[in-house]
């Protein structure tokens, strides 16, 4: 009987039907010979959605820790891909700590706790763990920048994605989507002309009318009035442009090569860009308006 | 059970932990039994190697150990022959056979992993491949040998680190080699191979462009009374014609426009005056010993004071703190100075990339290390040596006249001569510093020309080419 009232519920069956072809794509990325255009980018959205799954079927408190390994394995590549000193080891180490230091905050629910964990406790550990590193003073600056930047995109960025899932799965699931829908739609509309920001933002502006569909689509099961469904509907895109668009010179700074894309060399870091920048304007606006 | 352990433990645990990429896996695909060849960073390398094996081959697989590492720990040695079953190599007694054994080995259809380096080396460095893997082919020419470049665990689990950070490693597998030729032949032709590969893939890496350069340090180095003071001064004027040049000699001098300027006195400059003077008039090689150093070290701050006082273009040394230190310890140690001992000592003397374990033979020699590796002292950018024999240069002290320090004897120069060549080799092999060697019996001008043409080289970020 279980099985049918989960199934009896619209919004669970359309998250597990996704899930399920998500599944499917992705398992053929991974595993198959076939190249899938956007196949790894499938892959990560898999991991969005078996999170909400599973934060739907069993429990927020299991689903937030999924989010936390998708942030080790992101953050793991970015310390791969920047040139660190020897002597940061202690400073990265601490980096990676972060990670249950700030999931457990989301877990246990504490708003509090959670905003100030990163900005607060993290960014003031990094460096003194930097500078316990000893060595050469020169490049200490840089190293610390270098650290709490990727604390802050990769893990502090995605908690948000997890924090909003704790408030609604749909809304978490709402914002994956709209990006996943401008990042489809901006990477088929021709160049134009012009700024290299303007033209993204022209290519993801096109985009506006289905996220603004997908928003009125979805608002009922993310409890989104209709107001604030059109508004996150139209912000998302050009959000998307901006953070597409600051992303592409970390990119290339960090030597990632679209012809050498694969975990540990790129592959993350370019499939997760999206959504890192979208999540945290996403979530204080919901909070802000309707929490 | 061991490959057990192999599938169920190790691999899901090292791909969880620190994420494994293997690129050129078909290149091990046919072959029956190899040699592979691999550069050697870290304790993960023999994991990775064996993480990315056929299962097939994991008990057939042998990799070269050092015995007189692992044995230190009986536990560890238990543990690391069950699991890879090595071949034991003690790098202090020579009196097994690891060569035969390996070839054994080969000739039964296994395969062998080898680490020409001989041992960790630096991170992110390739060291100088020995001679046994050449030797070992020459016995065996019909086995191939595979080419295999680990980037990654110099990063996640360097030498002078025990904490291990989850960072992606890359395993860049070449084509199978067959080399002919004699077997140092066949050693440079494979540590050339696994260097281009590793370059391959360190182009991409990340790098500090960013960095702001100071002025660029040229040091002169030389014995007493080879005209390297003399050749330093002519270099400032002549350098100063568009720059900006300031010369640290027994004064600070600054010179623009080909003209010497008035500067500000420095406090560290003046009480460096009376501790060289203190030096200069010493009897014994001991009483010279103290103040000399402590010249040197504030010689040595000076570089970063007048930096950020004078702020010049460039910055011309007379003899470098650093390399003079190193090379002057050959002045207090009978034993010959070597190119590894030289190079460790100017790591753990600049603290370059970290600086050097704690337990590095270097500090046992030389404890004085110890306290000076706090010092970071300043690395010059282009080293210019002006060589001339220990007898000329007594000819010209005696002639110059005056008091005689005590260290201005034939066989000290010598010995400090030989000092100052092996930290040129020491600094343009291992920190790729330009080095040049000018000749100091030539004619004076064409001695300044040949250094003012080193000096106008471009060389900002380039390694050297000579």
């Amino acid at each position: 009987m279980g099985h049918l009232i989960i199934l009896s519920d619209p919004a669970t069956t359309t998250l597990l039907a996704a899930l399920l072809a998500l599944s499917l794509l992705a398992a053929v990325a991974r595993f198959g010979n076939v190249r899938i255009p956007g196949g790894a980018y499938a892959q990560y959205l898999w991991v969005f959605f078996l999170t909400f799954a599973v934060a739907e079927l069993v429990s927020f408190r299991v689903a937030v820790w999924i989010l936390a390994a998708l942030s080790f394995v992101a953050l793991r590549e970015y310390f791969t891909l920047v040139d660190i000193r020897l002597q940061d080891r202690l400073g990265v180490l601490g980096a990676f700590v972060a990670i249950p230091f700030m999931t457990y905050f989301i877990q246990i629910e504490w708003y509090g706790m959670f905003i100030i964990s990163i900005p607060v406790y993290a960014f003031l550990v990094v460096p003194f763990l930097v500078a316990l590193g000893g060595g050469q003073a020169q490049g200490t600056v840089f190293s610390v920048g270098v650290i709490v930047f990727g604390l802050f995109l990769l893990v502090y960025c995605m908690g948000h994605i997890a924090y909003l899932s704790l408030d609604s799965t749909w809304r978490a699931a709402f914002l994956i989507l709209a990006v996943t829908l401008c990042d489809f739609v901006s990477a088929r509309i021709p160049t134009t002309s012009g700024h290299p920001l303007l033209r993204r933002v022209a290519r993801c502006v096109a985009a506006v009318p289905l996220t603004v569909g997908l928003a009125l689509l979805l608002a009922g099961w993310a409890e989104l009035p209709v107001f604030h469904a059109v508004v996150l509907g139209a912000m998302i895109p050009p959000l998307v442009a901006i953070g597409n668009y600051t992303m592409s010179f970390i990119e290339t700074d960090l030597g990632i090569k679209t012809k050498r894309l694969r975990p540990g060399k790129g592959q993350v870091l370019d499939c997760l860009e999206s959504f890192l920048y979208v999540a945290p304007v996403v979530f204080h606006y919901t909070r802000y308006y309707l929490t | 059970m061991r490959l057990l352990v192999h599938c169920l433990l190790l691999r899901p645990l090292l791909r969880l932990l620190f994420g494994v990429n293997v690129e050129g896996r078909e290149h091990l695909t046919g072959l029956d039994s190899f040699l592979l060849v691999a550069n050697h960073n870290s304790h993960l390398d023999v994991l990775l190697l064996f993480s990315m094996l056929p299962v097939r081959s994991l008990s057939t697989t042998h990799v070269a150990a050092a015995r007189d590492y692992f044995g230190r720990n009986p536990m560890l040695f238990r543990i690391v022959d069950y699991l890879f079953r090595p071949i034991w190599i003690d790098r202090q007694d020579r009196t097994g056979d690891p060569l035969g054994e390996m070839a054994d080995h080969l000739r039964d259809g296994h395969n062998v992993i080898l680490f020409p380096e001989g041992t960790r080396g630096e991170p992110g460095s390739i060291g100088t491949f020995r001679q046994g893997v050449g030797r070992l082919a020459t016995v065996l020419p019909e086995v191939p040998i595979v080419p295999v470049v680990l980037c990654g665990p110099e990063k996640s689990l360097p030498r002078t680190s025990s904490i291990p950070l989850p960072i992606y490693n890359t395993i860049l597998i070449g084509p199978p080699q067959a080399i002919r030729g004699d077997s140092l032949d066949i050693t440079e032709s494979l540590e050339r191979l696994i260097r281009e590969l590793s370059e391959s893939e360190m182009v991409h890496r990340h790098r500090r462009v960013s960095r702001v350069r100071d002025a660029e340090v040229i040091a002169v180095l030389g014995i007493d009374g080879s005209g390297k003071s003399t050749l330093s001064r002519q270099l400032a004027r002549e350098l100063s014609a568009d720059a900006r040049i300031c010369l640290v000699t027994d004064e600070i001098e600054l010179y623009e426009h080909g003209e010497k300027k008035e500067v500000q006195p420095l406090l560290t400059e003046l009480a460096r005056g009376v501790i060289a003077r203190q030096a200069k008039t010493a009897k014994s090689l001991g009483r010279y010993k103290i103040p000399k150093m402590a010249e040197i070290l504030m010689r040595d701050q000076l570089i970063g004071q007048v930096r950020r006082w004078y702020s010049p273009t460039r910055i011309v040394l007379d003899g470098s703190p650093l390399l003079n230190l190193v090379a002057w310890s050959r002045l207090y140690d009978d034993r010959e100075l070597d190119l590894a001992t030289c190079g460790a000592m100017i790591r753990v003397l600049t603290g370059y990339e970290g600086g050097l374990d704690r337990r590095h033979p270097v500090y046992e020699r030389f404890p004085q290390l110890r306290i000076l590796k706090r010092f970071a002292l300043v690395m010059p950018d282009l080293v210019l040596m002006l060589d001339v024999a220990p007898d000329v240069s007594m000819q010209r002290i005696r002639n110059r006249g005056g008091h005689q320090q005590v260290h201005e004897t034939d066989d000290k120069l010598a010995r400090l001569r030989a000092g100052y060549i092996l930290v040129c080799d020491a600094v343009r092999s291992e920190f790729r510093v330009s080095t040049r060697i000018l000749d100091g019996h030539a004619e004076p001008a064409a001695v300044t020309a040949a250094a003012l043409a080193a000096a106008r080289e471009p060389r900002r970020g380039e390694p050297a080419n000579d």
